[in-house]
């Protein structure tokens, strides 16, 4: 198309990504937050004990990123420090203004979840120790019962917050119509389903890493990625299908960006190797490849956010070509992404170390 | 803020810019804006018409669109629209979310690296209540930017719009921009299809945005 055009632009101005690896990071982490508590209730919330290693490990997935998210989104603000501004004028029009809310509600009922879930395994794991940590733990346990009852309606108002952060993030991006990529009401949908295959991947790794590479968690993660994935691809087809027909402005800069704009980036290297190739080896629920699945599904979580975001605010409104973005190597890029991974693996060694994540134990000493 | 009696509008007539870049410089040096920033710019084409090479330019800038995108999806209000229609920036509330940079479709927004904020073209809204008309109407060489009232029936860009057919940028995006071309072709008035500039380049190896 635009190599046939007869139109040279001389001067111009090439304009920079604002939306930046920060904001990356919290649509990717904010995602596995979610999707990995929606893997967290068949067991929790409904009680069907073949999914407590599943739940488990997945319960893990959702505080770790449930608690970095939300220091990413601060981070990709150009003022940072402004914004309790959030809070001090809130704009019932726009959806970001309203994530201001639903966000924390979200973490914090979260976190009273996974409080209720660890809190009788908390006071077991006090009992004979003195330690601070035992103190502190018997003190936070706060009697430690067992509330299933509680769970489960903490539960549903999580799964109600979350649905909400959901809706919100997939929203605020969708109704920008200048970036006709984005504007799409696809665009949320894949958010979901590509959260909840990293949160299901992010679980693998784990299981793999912490809990011995359990075969039956294993098996049940594979099914929730056949599923995501399938829908993934479903829903990539009606967009793709919307561009080529012409059908819808979105779906036709989809087309350009992986034919003509960016073709040899991660649009496609995504849908190969970080879609099909974990689809495929899903559903040969290989035990010993679990791991592999995991991390490239993962990948594929980020890459996705990564080309839809940063590729997508290459693609001019007004301009002609693609700009040019090159990772910078500070705060603003790879230190960014670098130190959100670190603060997630400083998150999981803290809970995993402090917190007793695989519940009580059975055959405690008696 | 701002006097519901006027509407304030410019006309830009495409048949009198020369692409001076006049007017660019004198809104950098009004306004302090940061290198490799800018509020205003001519964008500059050659493109081939009936056989025939020609230039065509375009200077672009803030519309103050009757229906801004930019001013819905802020989220603490920091961007507003003053009665007499010019949109602006509260830089001390202003978060540096950029939401209103991606929602603007005139690419007319950016931030700020001085004060990591939103910035854009205000109108000269320092000098238009001083009487004054905007930097870049100002110093406008052929004078083909017209700056005005839209509720004076006796102002220039009334009489302009009335007497020729002139057209915004985009309209399909229906923010009804406030800055009315004369002789707006087809091929630039919307995102532009064609061979981009070198400045991609220039931008990717560093060689600008430096301050």
């Amino acid at each position: 198309m635009s190599t046939e055009s007869n139109i040279i632009e001389l001067i111009n101005v090439s304009y920079e990504v604002t939306w930046i690896a920060w904001g990356v990071q919290y649509f990717f982490l904010i995602a596995l937050s979610y999707g990995a508590f929606l893997l967290t209730m068949p067991y929790f919330v409904f009680g069907k004990v073949q999914f407590e290693k599943m739940a488990r490990l997945a319960l893990l997935v959702a505080i770790t990123c449930g608690i970095a998210a939300p220091i990413a989104l601060i981070s990709d603000l150009h003022q940072p420090a402004r914004f309790y501004n959030f809070y001090l004028y809130f704009t019932p029009g726009s959806w970001m203004s309203w994530g201001a809310f639903f966000l924390p509600i979200y973490v914090a009922l979260l976190m009273v979840y996974a409080w209720l879930i660890y809190r009788p395994a908390m006071l077991q794991q006090a009992k004979d120790q003195t330690s601070l940590v035992a103190r502190l733990s018997t003190w936070l346990a706060f009697g430690g019962v067992y509330a299933p009852g509680a769970i489960k309606k903490i539960g549903l108002l999580t799964l109600v917050a979350a649905t909400l952060v959901a809706l919100y993030t997939g929203a605020e991006v969708a109704i920008v119509a200048a970036r006709p990529l984005w504007h799409t009401p696809i665009m949320p949908l894949l958010f979901v389903v590509t959260g909840v295959s990293g949160a299901a991947g992010l679980s693998l790794i784990l299981n793999s890493l912490l809990a011995g590479n359990n075969l039956m968690v294993n098996q049940q993660l594979s099914n929730v990625l056949v599923n995501s994935f399938g829908l993934t691809l479903l829903l990539l087809f009606i967009w793709y299908i919307n561009g080529v027909t012409g059908f819808t402005s979105s779906g036709m800069v989809l087309q350009r960006l992986v034919t003509e704009y960016s073709p040899t980036s991660f649009t496609l290297l995504w849908l190969v190797f970080f879609t099909i190739t974990p689809l495929l080896l899903a559903v040969f629920k290989s035990q010993s490849t679990a791991w592999v699945v995991g991390l490239l599904t993962v990948a594929g979580a980020w890459l996705f956010r990564w080309s839809m975001f940063i590729d997508g605010q290459r693609i001019p409104k007004t301009g002609a070509g693609f700009y040019n973005y090159s990772l910078p190597l500070g705060s603003e890029g790879l230190l960014g992404i670098l130190s959100t991974l670190g603060l997630w693996v400083f998150l999981l060694l803290l809970i995993t170390h402090f917190l007793p994540w695989q519940g009580e134990k059975q055959n405690s000493a008696v | 803020m701002g006097d519901e009696q006027h509407r304030w509008a410019m006309v830009v007539d495409l048949r009198k810019c020369i692409g001076c870049q006049a007017c660019t410089v004198a809104c950098t040096m009004e306004n302090v804006v940061p290198p490799g920033k800018f509020r205003t710019i001519v964008s500059s084409y050659e493109i081939q018409l009936e056989g025939e090479t020609r230039n065509m330019v375009l200077p672009r800038l803030c519309n103050h669109c009757e229906n801004p995108p930019c001013i819905p999806v802020c989220p603490v209000q920091a961007t507003y629209q003053r009665n007499d229609g010019i949109v602006l920036v509260d830089n001390e509330r202003c978060v540096g979310c950029s939401y209103c940079v991606q929602a603007c479709p005139y690419d007319a927004r950016f931030i700020n690296p001085k004060t990591n904020t939103a910035d854009k073209c205000t109108f000269c809204v320092h000098r238009v209540e001083a009487g004054l008309l905007p930097a870049c109407v100002e110093t406008c060489v052929g004078g083909a930017r017209i700056f005005g009232d839209l509720k004076n029936p006796q102002s220039e860009v009334t009489k302009l719009i009335s007497k020729h057919s002139t057209r915004g940028l985009r309209p399909e995006m229906k923010t009804r921009p406030q800055v009315y071309y004369i002789g707006l072709d087809d091929r630039i008035s919307g995102k532009v299809e064609g061979t981009a500039s070198l400045w991609n380049l220039q931008a990717a190896m560093g060689k600008e945005n430096k301050s």
